[in-house]
Order: C-alpha cells, then sequence, then structure tokens
C-alpha cells in the first residue's frame, strides 16, 4: 500500500472552472493550490477586513482533493468489513494450495486498493459562492452540488484509525426538497482541514441567510463573521460529564445486553469460518474424520460458551459501564454561535452540530430502572436529522435534577404540569398489557399442560403493574411555550415541543375508545419521529387543549361556540361533523 | 366505488383461499394433520361471510363519517369507520398538493386530494372527490399555501 500519489496535475480542469454560482472566477483565488496545506490563513486573514469581507465570503475556493493518507484508510476500512472472508481464503488457500483462492484473495486486495486510489483521483470538492460541489466517480460520474443556505449541519467524526493519521470524516447534512436528506460526505480530510470546513460552511451560509433576513448587506459585511457565524469566542459549556455518570449505563438495558450482542457476532463469525472451511474441504476424504472433528469442536464451543456467559452474567454492569464510557466518554454539549455541539465518544470522537433554529423541542427518556434512581436522558428533536437515536442525543443518562437544569439552559424547559388522563384510560391500559396473555394463559389451561398455563399467566400477571405504570406516565400539558406528551412504561418518553412547531393535530378513535369518551390526539411536528401523541386523553378535554395551543387553526370546526359544552353531542364531540361558513366546502363520498 | 372496490379484493381473496383449500386437500403433505385437511373447506365459507358484510356494510359506514372542509387557513378531514380519524392540517404548512386519480376512480369520476407537510404524521387525504373539484381545490390550496408559507417546517 506504498504506491505514490499519481503525478500533481492542475487542480481546476477546463470543465470545472465554470461555477454554479455565476460571478467570473476571482483570479487569484481560484489558482492551483496543493491540496494538502488549504489556504485556510489567508481565508481567515482576508474575512474580517473591512470592505474585503463581503467579497471574501462570496468568493469560490479552489476544488481541493481529499487528503493522500486516504489511500491508506479507505483500503483498511474496505479490508475491515470484509476481513473474514479475506482471513478465511488466504488461510484455506495456503494451506490446500489453492491457487484459486490465493489468486482471489490478492486480486480483492489489489481492487480495495485501486479503488481507494481512483476514488482519491476522482474525488473533488469545493466550496462555491452558493454551494458546495463534490464530483467523485471514473466510470459513473456523480456530481453533487449542495446549496449552501440548505445545510443543517456539519458533523466531524474520527474512527481511531483516522485519529492516528490526523484524519477525520466531515458530513455534511442538507435538506433536499420534499423533506428527503441528502448528504454530501467527506471521508476523510485533514482534521484542520475539516475544522476550517466546518466553519467556513457554517460562516457562508450564515452569510447567505443573514442577507436574505436582513437586506442591508452594507451593514452585514464589516462583520462577517460576528454577524451569525459560529465564531470560536462565541462558545458556552453547558456541560461536560462527570466521572460518576459512567455509572448510569447499569441502570440501560441496551447497554447491559451489549456484550451478548458481541458474543453473539463473534459466535455467528466463528461458525462462519468453519462453515467456509468445511465448504472448501467436503471433497476431501477426510469428510468423516473432519465432521467428527467439528463435533467435538462445536460441543467444546458450547462449553466455552457456558463458562462465557457465566462470567459475563458476572462482569456484565462492567462491561455495560466500559462500552457505555466508549460511546460517551467526556460527553460535552456546548454551545458554539446559533449550534449546540454535542461531542463524544473514545475510540471513536463524534462530533454533532444542531443549530438552534432548528431544534423543535427536547425528549426526556427513560426506563423503570432509570427512574427509580430518577435519571433520564435529554433528546432533541430537530429537523432533518437522521439517525437521530444515537445523533440529537443532548445528554446522556444522569440525574433528572441536573438534566433539566441543563435543558433550561441550552433549550427551554417546560414549566407546565401534565394533566392526568381519564379513569377509562387506566382501564385500557390494563387490558392492553394483561389480556393478550391471559387469554392465551386460559385457552392452554383447556389445551395444553397446566405448567404452560401457569408460565403463560406469569407475565399477564406482571402485566397489572405494568399497565397501572403505563397509565400514570400519561399525560399531556401546555406551559404557553411550549406543549408536552408524556406515554410509555419501559420506555418512557416525554416530549416538549415548542408551540410554532406543531403543524397539525390528528385525533384517532376506535369503536371501543367511542364509549370511553376517550381519543388518541397526535400533534404532528416536522422534525423528530413526526408525530408525538398523547393517547387516551379525554377527547373533548384533549379539543379543549389543542383548542388552547392553536386557537385559530380548531376553533372554526368546533361544533358550537363553546367546545367544552358540547360533551353531551356524543357523535363527534367537539370538533363538529357537520360544514359551516361561508368559505367552507363539503365533500362526500360517490358509492 | 368503495363497494366495487372492497368487492374486487374479497374476490380475489376468496378465489386465493379457495384455490389454498383446494390444494392443501389434493396434496395432502402427511405432516399436515387429518382434521386439518377436512375442515379446509371451512376457512373459504368464513371468509366469504366476513367479505359479504365488508363490502355491504363498511363503504355505507364509511361513507357517512367521510367529511372535509377546507377554510381560508386550515384543511380538516374526518375518515375512518370502526376507528375515526380527525385531522387539522394549517394551510401555512402545507409543503405539496398532490391530486390523483386511479383507473377505477377515473371511471368514477372522482379523484383523491393528498395534502403533505413536513412531517410525515401530518399529511392527510382526501379520498372521493368530484375531479373537477379536486382540481380546483388542489390549485387554490397550492396558491394559498405559497402565500401564507412561512419558513418553519
Amino acid at each position: 500500500m506504498s504506491e505514490n500519489p499519481p503525478p500533481e496535475e492542475p487542480r481546476s480542469r477546463p470543465g470545472e472552472t465554470e461555477r454554479a454560482g455565476g460571478e467570473p472566477p476571482a483570479g487569484a483565488g481560484y489558482a492551483p493550490r496543493d491540496p494538502e496545506h488549504p489556504a485556510a490563513p489567508q481565508e481567515e486573514a482576508a474575512a474580517p477586513g473591512p470592505g474585503s469581507g463581503h467579497e471574501a465570503a462570496a468568493e469560490a475556493e479552489p476544488a481541493y482533493r481529499l487528503s493522500p493518507l486516504t489511500l491508506l484508510t479507505s483500503p483498511l476500512n474496505y479490508l475491515r468489513s470484509y476481513l473474514v472472508p479475506v482471513v478465511v481464503a488466504l488461510i484455506a488457500g495456503t494451506y490446500s494450495f489453492n491457487p484459486w483462492m490465493l489468486g482471489g484473495a490478492a486480486v480483492a486486495i489489489a481492487a480495495m486498493v485501486l479503488s481507494g486510489l481512483v476514488t482519491w483521483y476522482t474525488f473533488r470538492y469545493q466550496v462555491g459562492a452558493e454551494r458546495l460541489e463534490i464530483r467523485r466517480g471514473l466510470i459513473n460520474r456523480s456530481h453533487r452540488s449542495i446549496p449552501l443556505e440548505r445545510i443543517r449541519g456539519v458533523d466531524i467524526s474520527s474512527n481511531p484509525l483516522h485519529r492516528m493519521l490526523g484524519l477525520a470524516v466531515v458530513k455534511i447534512e442538507a435538506a433536499a426538497g420534499g423533506g428527503g436528506s441528502e448528504e454530501g460526505k467527506l471521508d476523510a480530510v485533514t482534521a484542520e482541514e475539516a475544522e476550517r470546513l466546518r466553519r467556513v460552511l457554517l460562516r457562508r451560509r450564515a452569510h447567505l441567510r443573514g442577507e436574505e433576513s436582513a437586506p442591508a448587506p452594507a451593514a452585514a459585511a464589516p462583520v462577517p463573521g460576528g454577524a451569525a457565524g459560529p465564531d470560536e469566542s462565541d462558545t458556552e459549556v453547558y456541560f461536560a460529564m462527570p466521572a460518576s455518570w459512567y455509572g448510569y449505563a447499569v441502570f440501560s438495558l441496551g447497554y447491559l445486553l451489549t456484550p451478548f450482542v458481541a458474543l453473539a457476532t463473534l459466535f455467528g463469525l466463528i461458525s462462519q469460518g468453519l462453515g467456509e472451511a468445511a465448504g472448501d474441504r467436503v471433497g476431501d476424504t477426510a469428510y468423516d474424520l473432519y465432521r467428527l472433528a467439528a463435533e467435538m469442536a462445536f460441543s467444546l464451543l458450547v462449553a466455552v460458551a457456558a463458562v462465557l456467559v457465566l462470567v459475563l452474567l458476572v462482569a456484565m454492569p462492567l462491561f455495560a459501564v466500559v462500552s457505555y464510557a466508549l460511546t460517551h466518554w467526556r460527553f460535552t454539549l456546548l454551545r458554539r454561535g446559533d449550534a449546540l455541539v454535542a461531542e463524544r465518544g473514545l475510540l471513536t470522537r463524534q462530533s454533532v452540530t444542531l443549530e438552534k433554529r432548528r431544534i423543535r423541542g427536547h425528549e426526556l427518556l427513560d426506563n423503570p430502572l432509570e427512574r427509580t434512581r430518577s435519571a433520564v436522558r435529554l433528546r432533541a428533536i430537530v429537523t432533518g436529522l437522521g439517525e437521530t437515536a444515537t445523533r440529537a442525543v443532548l445528554m446522556p443518562i444522569g440525574p433528572r435534577r441536573r438534566v433539566e437544569e441543563v435543558a433550561d439552559r441550552a433549550l427551554t424547559a417546560f414549566r407546565g404540569t401534565l394533566v392526568r388522563h381519564p379513569r377509562a384510560a387506566l382501564g385500557r391500559r390494563l387490558l392492553r398489557a394483561v389480556a393478550p396473555f391471559a387469554v392465551a394463559a386460559a385457552a392452554a389451561a383447556f389445551l395444553a399442560p397446566l405448567w404452560v398455563a401457569v408460565l403463560l399467566a406469569l407475565p399477564a400477571l406482571l402485566g397489572v403493574p405494568l399497565g397501572v405504570d403505563r397509565y400514570r406516565s400519561l399525560g399531556h400539558g401546555d406551559d404557553g411555550r411550549q406543549v408536552s406528551v408524556r406515554s410509555g412504561s419501559l420506555r418512557r418518553v416525554q416530549a416538549v415541543v415548542v408551540r410554532d412547531a406543531i403543524i397539525g393535530w390528528t385525533w384517532r378513535q376506535t369503536l371501543f375508545q367511542r364509549r370511553a369518551g376517550l381519543a388518541d390526539l397526535e400533534l404532528s411536528v416536522g422534525a423528530g419521529s413526526g408525530g408525538y401523541s398523547a393517547i387516551d386523553a379525554s377527547f373533548t378535554e384533549s379539543v379543549a387543549f389543542a383548542r388552547g395551543v392553536t386557537p385559530e387553526m380548531v376553533r372554526p370546526f368546533l361544533e358550537s361556540g363553546e367546545p367544552t359544552e358540547t360533551a353531551e353531542s356524543t357523535e363527534s364531540g367537539g370538533l363538529r361533523s357537520r360544514p359551516g361558513g361561508d368559505d367552507a366546502r363539503t365533500g362526500g363520498e360517490s358509492g | 366505488m368503495w363497494t366495487l372496490q372492497a368487492a374486487i379484493g374479497s374476490a380475489v381473496l376468496l378465489a386465493l383461499l379457495c384455490a389454498g383449500a383446494w390444494g392443501l386437500r389434493a396434496v395432502s403433505w402427511e405432516w399436515v394433520p387429518d382434521w386439518l385437511l377436512r375442515n379446509a373447506w371451512w376457512l373459504p365459507v368464513l371468509y366469504a361471510a366476513y367479505a359479504a358484510v365488508r363490502t355491504v356494510v363498511v363503504p355505507r359506514w364509511r361513507y357517512r363519517v367521510h367529511r372535509w372542509e377546507v377554510t381560508a387557513d386550515v384543511v380538516y378531514t374526518r375518515v375512518g369507520w370502526f376507528s375515526r380519524q380527525w385531522q387539522l392540517v394549517p394551510v401555512s404548512r402545507i409543503q405539496t398538493v398532490d391530486h390523483r386519480q386511479g383507473w377505477m376512480e377515473r371511471l368514477f369520476g372522482v379523484a383523491t386530494l393528498e395534502v403533505q407537510t413536513a412531517s410525515h404524521a401530518g399529511s392527510s387525504t382526501i379520498e372521493g372527490l368530484g375531479a373537477a373539484d379536486a382540481q380546483r381545490i388542489s390549485e387554490e390550496l397550492a396558491e394559498r399555501a405559497a402565500e401564507l408559507r412561512d419558513d418553519a417546517t
């Protein structure tokens, strides 16, 4: 893997000289430059200068390549994912002197190196005046251009290999039209280049947006960085993870189970390796011998596995803490300009930038174990963010008081109280939790041996506290600025959403709920999971609630002037079923 | 139209079930218990009864529940039969307005209007509008949405 990079060629080829921005290329700024040493100092120096500031922010940068060290990392990354087949092929090939095997493995490795070379050779990115252009591909050329205004966040992450070489992966998140998400990924550039890119991209975007909202470019020109751009000086650390918090990993079921998942993967690999090895030797006369050996090996494996599981059970909390610490190492939440930045991770350091204006609210999550120690996690509700489960995390598991305090400083905490749902909801929760197992147990009592019925009756009994707890966690509330709904027991989620972010209401009601006067109210939000439900709320009360939050949206559809007094109208209970008003039209269905 | 749709759907499924039952008898794998073979024809019969009810009752029920209303600012729909759903979508948050006509809908001269917002949960559809109405309303809505559009998604 010691190929030299191909001879340097001019950075800007004829095809790339015309840019999407439309202005003539600024001569000096567009001259070919060394890709390894991006002209960060000049760029930074030019920006704050009075008068030149405007042009500096609007000028296009030359097209850069990825770091040449990518030549090393990308084959290695490929290798990692195909490690097992390649190694098996190599071993099996050497063992039986199968030239096809050896040749195949060699070709595979050569292909990885070659593809790394091709990627590096063809990959170019360029920060233009209005868009980021990414070109790649030798045979399938692709050219992606991301408008800078559309960029929602710039993530920087690096795995140990990257960090050893001083590289980082930059992920640019952008919203494409129609709600889909389109990403640009630069894998990999040098760490300084990554930081510089983040600064430049966010500043240019802020600049573009700033001009949009405030049509006074003259005023904005002298302070292009200070207007809205995230400045290094404008940071405020909200939270740095104290050492004792790693202990909370013990309460998280996911982390308790991690060792088992790792173990399962390991066994999968081993058995796969065995299977492939077996496949290679099928024609052998020693097949029977091999099978015997394999069986012995298998029983040995089972014994080893049993011991391992025992050890794991003992060491599980330890494993949990370690694996939790690996991913959450030195979790930091800080504000940089108008964005929240969450950094974490020991081996792979991950940094996620969430713009404040994209944050629509937050979620507090906990499970019963965590609740005994009143610990919660904090997650942001952000528009246009993929993989929210890991990336929107703002705070790791920690004491509720502290988490809420940070949430209040970083965002806005919910101050209202949650309204309990009617008693009828309790019955429904209980029924849901108990009934399936109870029915199964009853059926088993008639059809199957007694122990099956008892086995099934146990979860039915366990369902009682579960149902009660589910009911207790139900609630919704409104504190004037934010709306909150809460549900769930094993995984209780309290979502807090800013009032303005609500883009619609949906009530759902089954026949059974209608008899009890209940309904599920879902508030649609163009962020996070899209909708948050208040389950089994009283129908009339929830209509009044929605009316309180967005009166202009709900009031025209109420049955009469006063919504709360329409409880006697069982047919639609609050929302009218008949049209009214002058500009309203109705339609039905043609049968 | 719902009746016809349900009828066709039921007929196809019924045919499949009959074929399945017949096939089961014909093949007679040894692992299939005997009582199942003998009673295989019950399944299609039960389903036929259910399908008849569904074809006759459900569309009427749905038609009775089905309401929609478009004001200057909000689109309101009420759909469902067994479980009902009320939905309010403010026009200012609408992102796209589609109107669609399947082959059966064209036969009956109706159309479906689909209103989409940034949240998948906040998108609503109005089925069975008159085709001309759907066209007009979708245009009006799109215009109005562009007028009222605010930046917040």
